[in-house]
């Protein structure tokens, strides 16, 4: 397993008596697109945020390159750092604008100086193409745009791993396509990235691998031709008939 | 004579009671050079404050005027015989007491009865004065030629709030006992106003409105069979501190050597130099201005430098408080436990100062302060920390409401960067925190410019407590208390747009520049990834 950067081993988590992830193992390798899918509830979000630990796992262990993290003493904001996330409402900072945004982590996290996380911002809000707007705040944009500048401001911290949590559930459907088209690009640059979505035509296009969860276990999983195509499980038979119907 | 007994002054006694018997002889000694005596100043012909030193008049303490009367003339003959050098603390009524008990002053001679309960609290010197009961009326009424108590049947009649006179109304049967008014002044323009009969007075107060105003007349109440006043309350003594015995028997010594008749040439003298209303200028306003101009520019500085110090103090006090309250807990058992005590504490701050009136904080702290710890703080200082600690548990509340109000996105946002709890807090949350409350603060500063009026209790010479005295001097209450309240409606305006101002600024341009040399402003390579 040493190509894998990241590992979960039978992750559980509960909230009270309420367990939503009963067993998730999975593992990242460098440069590979995982992608997940599954109904609305099936704890695919909580996976996420268990990762960045944004959500304390309950049970089970996270290992980086082969170390526990959830052993105590470990130093967590370094690790956060390392794992970027982009998320349904993208949640720029509203009190810094376009620039700021992109900086301001680079800048007290990883201690890059003014002119250093400038120029990484710049570059890579040029790669989603939002250099003209550095000046605008979050509310000037819209929603397409924003998600673009929260990825261009995931990626200044040059993480090792970016999560996605559905970043286009919440656009106007005429925006899907620019955002879908920035990671498209990003996925090319050999970047490592997990992917919930609901873009199934998308985890098709771009993922290595897709995992399917459901009820807070790893219900299926395999490359994209053999969960989109020919799904074994009856769960996913049935999400992805539901979903073709509802998608015409 | 006055026996006004408030609770406030009952209040402070109880608080700091306890101390007295705890401490034995506390402060003094240190500056044996000066007699401070305590009295309102505003009480003619005991007491007033005028604005230069003629006719012998005193030093007030922490200001540039002074005072002078009866009060002052006896006060002077002590200080003289004592070898000290006499400085009046001009302090409100309610405040004589504690500040006697807490050894802010050596001695009050305010006009004051020795009534049972402030034996209680205080000693009390020979009588300096016994006066004689009136009822001041005007001369064409048909109350002026009563012979006997039961002749004032069916008078509208009143007293000074507070008052032993007040009670005496009670004596005359049939009389119809009008509600207490606040000061002399106030009941001189009822009685030439004509809505009441006539008041009970001294006559002092007698021989000094008649400077004033020739229709009026006053009826001896003392000559008249079946009236009876306590002699305890009939006269008026020298307020000395329990303990301080050497202190009392130099007092006492000093005024058996004044005999009836200088006491009254004294009395006589102090009539006729208290304040007169002497109109130079026709026109009331301008007549004001230049008189009492600079005491009220005094008093509006004073009042903005209270606000604004305490809104500014309150703030980084209220911050700081929020933040703490808002702390998330720490893993480790030992500091958690020290959070949350510290959560506590705060919370119990916050709770005890939201809850209790300022002026009630003021009198506690100040009073309190000199009495348990003997330090004798500054007045103006004593009243910055007030209205600051009190602003800064308002503003913990707001602030803490403002930082709950932020978008669980935004913390969620900044810890994904990998942001320490402070670093998120400082340069994501705080900032919108603040931005978000600015109204909140912009209201409390303008409560504030109001509020600080309270602070009056302990004599901080803000505008309303410059008001005050103005309006006891030149009778003309309405004017006083209109221009006043114009100057603080002037004040709030001014600073509600100031804010509204900075509010927009913060708000920022709604417009952005779009880079120059960026010509590309729509999606890289739309449409690629579209299925
Ligand atoms: N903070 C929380 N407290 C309690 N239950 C939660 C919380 N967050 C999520 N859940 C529950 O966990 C389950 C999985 O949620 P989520 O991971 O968001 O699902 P998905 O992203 O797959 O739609 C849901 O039943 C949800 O109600
Ligand atoms: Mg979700």
């Amino acid at each position: 397993m040493t190509d894998e950067i990241l590992r979960l081993q039978h992750l559980q988590k509960s909230y009270g008596d309420h367990q939503v992830l009963r067993d998730i193992s999975f593992g990242i390798k460098q440069g590979e697109i995982t992608t997940i899918i599954g109904p609305s509830g099936g704890g695919k979000s909580t996976t996420l945020r268990c990762i960045n630990l944004l959500e304390q796992p309950t049970g089970g262990e996270i290992e980086v390159h082969g170390e526990n993290i959830l052993a105590a003493g470990y130093n967590l904001n370094a690790y956060r750092a390392k794992v970027g996330m982009v998320f349904q409402q993208f949640d720029l900072f509203e009190n810094k604008n376009v620039l700021q945004n992109c900086m301001i982590g680079q800048e007290l996290v990883l201690k890059r100086s003014k002119a250093e996380a400038k120029q990484i911002a710049m570059h890579n809000l040029e790669e989603v193409g939002m250099a003209p707007f550095i000046n605008a705040t979050p509310q000037q944009l819209s929603g397409g745009q924003q998600q673009r500048v929260a990825i261009a401001r995931a990626i200044s911290m040059n993480p090792e791993v970016l999560l996605f949590d559905e970043p286009t559930s919440a656009l106007d459907p005429e925006m899907v396509g620019e955002v879908l088209a920035v990671m498209k690009k990003l996925a090319e640059t050999g970047l490592t990235m997990v992917i919930v979505t609901h873009e199934i035509g998308f985890a098709k296009s771009i993922s290595d691998r897709i995992l399917f969860i459901a009820d807070g276990v790893i219900a299926e999983q395999g490359t994209p031709a053999e969960i989109l195509d020919h799904p074994q499980n009856e769960k996913t038979q049935k999400f992805l008939h539901n979903f073709r119907q509802n998608a015409f | 004579m006055k026996s006004k007994f408030r609770w406030i002054a009952l209040l402070i006694m109880l608080l700091t009671g306890t101390a007295l018997l705890t401490t034995g002889q506390p402060v003094q000694a240190a500056k044996q050079s000066t007699l401070k005596i305590g009295m309102e100043a505003n009480y003619p012909p005991y007491n007033w404050t005028q604005t230069n030193a003629n006719n012998g008049a005193v030093p007030i303490e922490g200001s540039r005027q002074y005072a002078n009367g009866y009060d002052v003339k006896i006060a002077k003959r002590i200080g003289q015989q004592l070898h000290r050098k006499v400085v009046v603390v001009k302090t409100e009524w309610d405040g004589l007491l504690p500040a006697l008990t807490s050894g802010k002053i050596d001695l009050i001679i305010a006009g004051m009865s020795p009534t049972a309960a402030r034996r209680k609290a205080i000693n009390f010197s020979q009588p300096y004065r016994k006066s004689t009961f009136v009822i001041i009326t005007n001369k064409n009424s048909k109350y002026a030629r009563a012979k006997k108590l039961s002749d004032f049947k069916g008078a509208k009649l009143t007293a000074q709030q507070g008052t032993l006179h007040y009670g005496l109304i009670k004596q005359l049967p049939g009389a119809k006992r009008e509600n207490a008014m606040r000061d002399f002044s106030a009941m001189r323009q009822s009685l030439t106003a004509g809505t009441i009969n006539g008041y009970v007075a001294e006559d002092t107060e007698y021989e000094s409105f008649k400077t004033a105003n020739r229709n009026i007349t006053a009826i001896n109440l003392n000559k008249m069979s079946g009236f009876h006043v306590n002699p305890d309350e009939a006269e008026v003594s020298i307020g000395v501190k329990k303990g301080n015995d050497q202190l009392l028997t130099a007092v006492n010594k000093v005024l058996a050597g004044i005999s009836n008749h200088q006491r009254q040439q004294m009395m006589s003298a102090a009539v006729k130099q208290q304040p007169q209303i002497k109109t130079k200028h026709t026109n009331w306003f301008i007549n004001m201005m230049h008189r009492y101009g600079g005491m009220i520019l005094g008093g509006v500085g004073m009042t903005i430098l209270l606000a604004l110090v305490g809104t500014l103090a309150g703030f980084i006090i209220g911050l700081l408080v929020s933040i703490v309250r808002t702390m998330p807990d720490p893993t480790k058992t030992g500091n958690r436990w020290l959070l949350n005590f510290c959560k506590w504490l705060l919370a119990v701050y916050v709770e005890v100062f939201r809850g209790t009136p300022m002026m009630v904080q003021a009198a506690v702290i100040y009073y309190g302060i000199a009495q348990f710890w003997h330090v004798n703080l500054n007045r103006t200082i004593a009243a910055l920390v007030i209205v600051s600690i009190n602003t800064g548990a308002y503003l913990a509340e707001v602030i803490r409401g403002g930082i709950i109000a932020t978008p669980q996105g935004q913390f969620e946002a900044a810890s994904a960067l990998g942001m320490t709890h402070n670093q998120q807090m400082w340069h994501i949350i705080l900032p919108q925190a603040i931005k978000n409350c600015l109204p909140s603060i912009t209201n409390e500063f303008i409560v504030n410019i109001k509020d600080t009026s309270v602070l009056s209790i302990i004599s901080v010479s803000e505008l309303f407590f410059v008001g005050t005295t103005i309006a006891s001097q030149s009778f003309q209450f309405f004017q006083t208390y209109f221009v006043i309240s114009m100057i603080y409606l002037i004040m709030t305006f001014t600073i509600t747009r100031i804010f509204n101002l900075i509010e927009k600024k913060l708000a920022g341009s709604r417009n952005y520049n779009l880079m120059a040399n960026q010509v590309q402003v729509g999606t890289p390579q739309d449409g690629e990834a579209n299925n």
